[in-house]
């Protein structure tokens, strides 16, 4: 499925500039450990978190993630941010809880292959 | 230059999780027993009980840096050291600022007490003190530096509240001066496979002790230096002017 489409379906912010959001999302990962992401995390994969940090674009760059989706409001570092757009990573936001968007994203029909 | 055995992470009674028996004073008195020359006492994004332990500390002799574990907005846990009680008291004024409106549960999560230099008591703090700050870990390192501090990433072995596990790898320009390990007999082995992550931070060791047994028999760090200072210990850590620090020490075995 495009990232465009779960952008749209949620609503969900575009917090990076020049995001291209045709990418393919292959499934997804959610975490707020970036020691676990870094283990677990597969390519394009959307990554779902309430860690604003800039090591999060650190993170989706080094595993060539989708994107990432900062659940529930939670704040976003001024200089995750720029790493983002400097790695082409995009990163999108929303109000909605974690728990929320993983469900409305999985009934979309993205699932991992387990 | 004199060796300083020193544990820089310990917690008093004002943390949750600190026995009733962590007082200041005798917590003091007991470093004094065990050979212990310099601690500092690091409770949860708390320090009223670092004056009191302070003043108990002249009795004994005992190097009490002031000192605070941080705990920030991506949860992971640091070590801030000051010279001087005025600094903390700085600190401890932004730390108020940051943090959240909740209230500690006594007996889900355990009392916090704050305490005078002969153990008497002054009061309950009523917030809840484990819980992170609104400050990012680059804010938090940023203002204690500036602040003439120092800050040690701490435990970054353990599975919950580590800055390394939180963030996965410790950026290189944050500012940390050291990453501290805390379990024991893992030391070169945690050191090899976990330095590349902290970015080549020296790393040294602590008790993060609870209660009295644990500051005993936890691993504690040996400094070299002129004095028990900021300065001297940042130079420790870099091995420069003869200064130097070596980690993975116990009580009776002191070198």
């Amino acid at each position: 499925m495009k990232l465009q489409k779960i952008v749209e379906a949620l609503d969900l912010m575009v917090a990076t500039k020049n995001a291209d959001l045709g990418a393919e999302v292959s499934g997804g990962y959610a975490s707020d450990l970036l020691s676990n992401v870094m283990g677990q995390a597969k390519t394009d994969m959307l990554w779902i978190t309430m860690q604003g940090h800039q090591n999060i674009a650190a993170v989706a760059a080094l595993l060539g993630l989708s994107a990432v989706i900062v659940a529930g409001g939670s704040h976003v570092e001024k200089d995750a941010l720029e790493k983002a757009e400097r790695n082409s990573v995009v990163i999108l936001t929303t109000d909605l809880p974690a728990y929320e968007v993983i469900g409305r994203i999985y009934a979309l029909g993205v699932k991992n292959e387990i | 230059m004199k060796e300083w055995l020193a544990d820089l992470h310990l917690h008093s009674l004002l943390s949750p999780c600190g026995e009733i028996e962590m007082t200041p004073h005798h917590i003091v008195m007991r470093a004094a027993e065990f050979g212990v020359d310099m601690i500092a006492l690091t409770d949860h994004n708390a320090s009223a009980n670092v004056a009191p332990a302070i003043e108990a500390a002249q009795e004994f002799g005992i190097r009490v840096m002031p000192g605070m574990e941080v705990q920030c907005r991506e949860e992971g846990h640091i070590i801030v050291l000051f010279d001087e009680i005025k600094q903390l008291e700085d600190w401890q004024r932004q730390v108020d600022a940051a943090m959240q409106p909740l209230a500690n549960d006594p007996v889900r999560f355990g009392a916090q007490f704050i305490v005078d230099a002969d153990d008497n008591f002054v009061a309950e703090e009523e917030r809840m003190l484990l819980a992170p700050l609104a400050l990012s870990a680059e804010a938090v390192v940023e203002t204690c530096n500036r602040l003439g501090g120092i800050c040690i990433a701490a435990h970054i072995d353990r599975a919950s509240y580590s800055l390394l596990g939180q963030l996965g790898f410790l950026p290189r320009d944050l500012g940390l001066a050291a990453a501290e390990i805390s379990q024991r007999g893992i030391e070169e082995l945690q050191r090899k496979a976990l330095q590349p992550l902290t970015g080549g931070l020296p790393y040294i060791t602590s008790s993060d002790a609870h209660r009295i047994e644990d500051f005993r028999q936890g691993p504690k760090t040996s400094f070299c230096l002129a004095e028990p200072t900021v300065a001297e210990i940042r130079l420790a850590l870099r091995g420069e002017g003869g200064r130097c620090v070596k980690p993975g020490c116990y009580i009776g075995k002191k070198t």
